[in-house]
């Protein structure tokens, strides 16, 4: 009788650190990392260029072509993290390497987690990217600790909270695209209103709908320490709700959504 | 859409001491009862086997008759909605130490395109618990186990079909599982390839004395390589046992031939018509002194074709119409295949 390979430790944080560590080579090694770094760059670059050069945007003060730099950061560095974590599981499902994973002696909490650390690498290394382009454009107002300090913390909440709801919709939708459609969707409604005018966003109804969402929450937070040069924690109440989705979303995906993590999917499509 | 059924839990505690080796000496697989449904749709329907070390088990059925999903309930991967089972000793309820004692090639099997074959599996070993050391040792051995080595470092992306599945069988292999399930291993393989993994699954069954549970629809498969078979049809087990048993309970030969004088074969005719058990009995074509004769059916009687061709004999002898020579169709898994998954 052959004997049993006998696991040297069986937890959860274990298999997070081994599918993670997985995970992260083949994103950053053989896998879309790079290539997406170099597009974020490549969007940041012309962003710099437009906003050192061009007349119009010269009109802007130098804080508020700093602050949206780091909005296109957030936004951009959060979109990534999350289609490489909309493609997490139904990604196996579909390319047929999701059984054997599931007959492994893995916990499915460790499965999600770890794939959720590796597609948030992709947050980090944008942020990372758009340490020099935000040091260029605050050169001379001081503004530069302000907005990297502003993007690690609110962004990376906003990170945090789209990345997991990637895993959450990946765990349960039936095919790849639905899972990617869905997340996409997602994003886009909740960064809707930011691009609604000013006088769209007056009165408490408003506010609280601001304060709600965590994108738009978020890009308050953002913009009162960038531009105003508020102290970091004078706003902190606007971070309230992309604490509470990232740690609800991170949750739900490493808790709850793991339980419904099948072979077909089970709830979406 | 229909539901799949309930995944099992990942993590569950260990097993009290009682419930471990319960079972006969050898028997490393034992199911009863299983069932197993989508939504309204019965997937498998009182299903019961048993498996013991070294053994080959040949799981046979069309397609749709339920064997991926035996495989998917016996490797925990499907909640059954009825019935028990034990892998290696362990019971269904135990699913996450399940299992650590199987390995299993999916029908379907995927693989991660930009992986090497060490990386991939180097990751498996240490998804299960391996430190590096030992995992890395364990892809090297296997990898030369299963003729890879050659080919350790190239991207799975450049393997052939026959390569990943013998890449797959090596994953299965790699948490060194009493049962390992092989889903359709040789599908979309050329004859070389096919020979080269039915070779392979004999091997690992006799050297490393483990139960291989080996899923197919090529009956050739089976007589070549499985000691015991099960036939499936439906959701349920029609036949099961040594392939020579089931081909002798499902598919008794019912026709032979008789060679008599020439000069007395239109005689032998007119007994051989009117013998007891014969369904029909004409001229062999192109052959003038024989005759070939058909068993009426009777199902389930194994020796009653015998008897009723001695009978048929000594009808002839009785006539006195001399019996020159005679055959007895052999018969086929094939037969046996045929006759137990027919539409009924």
């Amino acid at each position: 009788m052959a004997t049993v390979a006998a696991p040297s430790r069986s937890t959860a944080a274990r298999d997070t650190g081994v599918v993670a560590g997985q995970e992260l080579r083949d994103l950053w090694l053989a896998g879309r990392g790079l290539p997406l770094m170099v597009a974020f760059s490549l969007l940041l670059s012309v962003i710099t260029y437009l906003g050192a050069t061009n007349r119009s945007l010269n009109f802007l003060e130098r804080r508020e072509t700093v602050n949206l730099t780091v909005q296109v950061a957030v936004a951009v560095g959060a979109l990534l993290a999350m289609v490489v974590a909309g493609d997490a599981i139904s990604g196996e499902r579909e390319r047929g390497t999701l059984e054997s994973l599931l007959l492994a002696p893995v916990s499915r909490r460790g499965l999600a987690a770890g794939k959720l650390l590796a597609a948030l690498s992709l947050w980090l290394a944008a942020l990372v990217v758009a340490g020099p382009y935000l040091w260029f454009l605050a050169r001379g107002v001081g503004a530069f600790t302000d907005a990297m300090g502003a993007a690690a913390l609110a962004g990376t909440l906003v990170a945090v909270t789209f990345t997991a709801l990637g895993i959450v919709i990946s765990s349960l939708a039936r095919s790849n695209r639905l899972s990617l459609s869905v997340s996409l969707f997602t994003l886009l409604a909740l960064y809707t209103p930011t691009q609604l005018p000013a006088g769209a966003k007056q009165g408490w109804a408003a506010e609280l709908l601001l304060r709600v969402n965590p994108v738009t929450a978020a890009e308050h937070y953002i913009g009162k320490v960038v531009i105003n040069q508020h102290g970091w924690t004078q706003d902190a109440a606007w971070l309230l709700s992309p604490l509470v989705g990232a740690v609800a979303l991170t949750f739900a995906a490493v808790v709850v959504a793991p339980r419904f993590m099948s072979l077909r999917g089970s709830a979406l499509g | 859409m229909a539901a799949e059924p309930r995944p099992t839990p990942a993590d569950d505690p260990a097993p009290p001491p009682d419930q471990r080796g319960a079972r006969s000496p050898g028997v490393t697989l034992e199911a009863r009862g299983l069932r197993a449904t989508y939504g309204s749709m019965v997937a498998l329907e009182d299903l019961s086997l048993t498996a013991r070390a070294g053994e080959v088990l040949g799981l046979l059925g069309p397609n749709g008759a339920g064997k991926t999903t035996a495989i998917r309930v016996l490797t925990t991967l499907v909640r059954p909605s009825a019935g028990t089972f034990a892998v290696a000793g362990v019971p269904h309820t135990r699913p996450a130490e399940i299992r650590r004692r199987v390995g299993v090639l999916p029908e379907s099997a995927g693989y991660p395109e930009s992986q090497t074959a060490t990386e991939f599996l180097r990751y498996f070993a240490r998804l299960y618990g391996r430190s590096r050391a030992a995992a890395a040792a364990a892809a090297e051995d296997l990898l030369a186990e299963v003729g890879l080595a050659g080919r350790a470092s190239s991207p799975i992306a450049h393997f052939s079909r026959g390569m990943r599945q013998r890449l797959g069988i090596a994953r299965a292999l790699i948490c060194e599982p009493s049962v390992v399930f092989l889903d359709e291993p040789t599908l979309g393989l050329d004859p070389a390839g096919q020979a080269q993994v039915l070779r392979m699954v004999e091997r690992v069954a006799r050297e490393r004395d483990v139960t291989v549970v080996l899923s197919t629809h090529l009956l050739a498969e089976v007589e070549d390589v499985c000691s015991r078979v099960a036939i499936l049809n439906r959701g349920r087990v029609v036949a099961d046992g040594t392939v020579a048993e089931v081909t002798r309970r499902a598919a008794a030969p019912r026709r032979g031939r008789f060679r008599v004088p020439s000069d007395l074969r239109r005689r032998a005719l007119a007994v051989l018509a009117r013998a007891d058990g014969m369904d029909d009995a004409k001229p062999a074509e192109g052959r003038p002194d024989w005759i070939t004769v058909t068993l009426d059916e009777v199902p389930a009687i194994a020796t009653a074709p015998r008897v009723r061709i001695d009978g048929a004999a000594r009808a002839l002898a009785e006539a006195g119409i001399p019996v020159l020579a005679f055959e007895l169709d052999g018969a086929r898994l094939s037969d046996a295949f045929l006759a137990m998954t027919a539409e009924r």
